[in-house]
């Protein structure tokens, strides 16, 4: 299997779907890399010859950020957003939505597993 | 929706001169303030404001890193400090 930009292994897949395993790389960049590079956007990744990977490879590391630097920058602005205390930074802190919604019901992903409170009158019961 | 760039960002005009009538004496008191609405612009840096929150003045030291942020992000207005923890809280009915 070929590996482009450090860890990653794309499949068995056609080109511009194996390249959205790289963590940065989504449909519109893949397609764009495509293009950019003359290459089949439907040829199997594992079919891409040493030449072709090697371009891949510098086109990332010119124009895209891609995997760990993605996710450090990502990181970066989060941790600034706490330092100044702002909102969004009160929220992050919290593991509460930053972008304003409903806390009442949902908004699982960000609070985890539900806290089940004793004595606690259910949705329904308040009806 | 993000505000119009034409526009420019949104600068409380009355604070803004508050703010160059402070530089221009060296003033440096905290400036009370209820525009929340006025984004942080550079010329805000190194002074400290106090923010209305609906109910106190916040007091809110501008940092380089604030920029472009509005007054009022730094200034909660609501206060959670938890539930109740009192016997068999929500029992009543």
């Amino acid at each position: 299997m070929p590996r482009i930009s450090g860890v990653d292994i794309p499949n068995d897949k056609p080109t511009f779907v194996s390249l959205r395993y790289i963590h940065g790389i989504g449909p519109k960049s893949a397609a764009d890399i495509c293009k950019r590079l003359n290459l089949d956007p439907g040829k199997r990744a594992k079919d891409l010859s040493e030449d072709e990977l090697s371009k891949i490879a510098a086109l990332l590391d010119e124009d895209y950020v891609v995997e760990g630097q993605l996710r450090r920058q990502t990181q970066q602005n989060i941790v600034r957003l706490r330092d100044i205390a702002c909102y969004r930074g009160l929220r992050h802190r919290r593991g509460l939505p930053v972008r304003g919604q409903r806390t009442k019901t949902n908004a699982r992903t960000r609070k985890g597993p539900r806290k089940t409170v004793a004595g606690k009158r259910s949705v329904k019961e308040m009806r | 929706m993000t505000r119009s760039a034409k526009k420019g960002p949104y600068v409380d005009e009355k604070l803004y001169h508050k703010v160059q009538n402070a530089e221009a004496t060296g003033n440096r008191q905290p400036i009370k303030t209820w525009a929340r609405s006025c984004t942080i612009v550079p010329e805000f840096v190194g002074f400290t404001f106090m923010v209305h929150n609906g109910k106190v003045f916040q007091k809110v030291f501008v940092t380089e890193d604030m920029v472009g942020h509005k007054l009022g992000e730094f200034s909660p207005t609501r206060m959670f400090r938890g539930h109740t923890a009192g016997r068999s809280s929500g029992a009543q009915r």
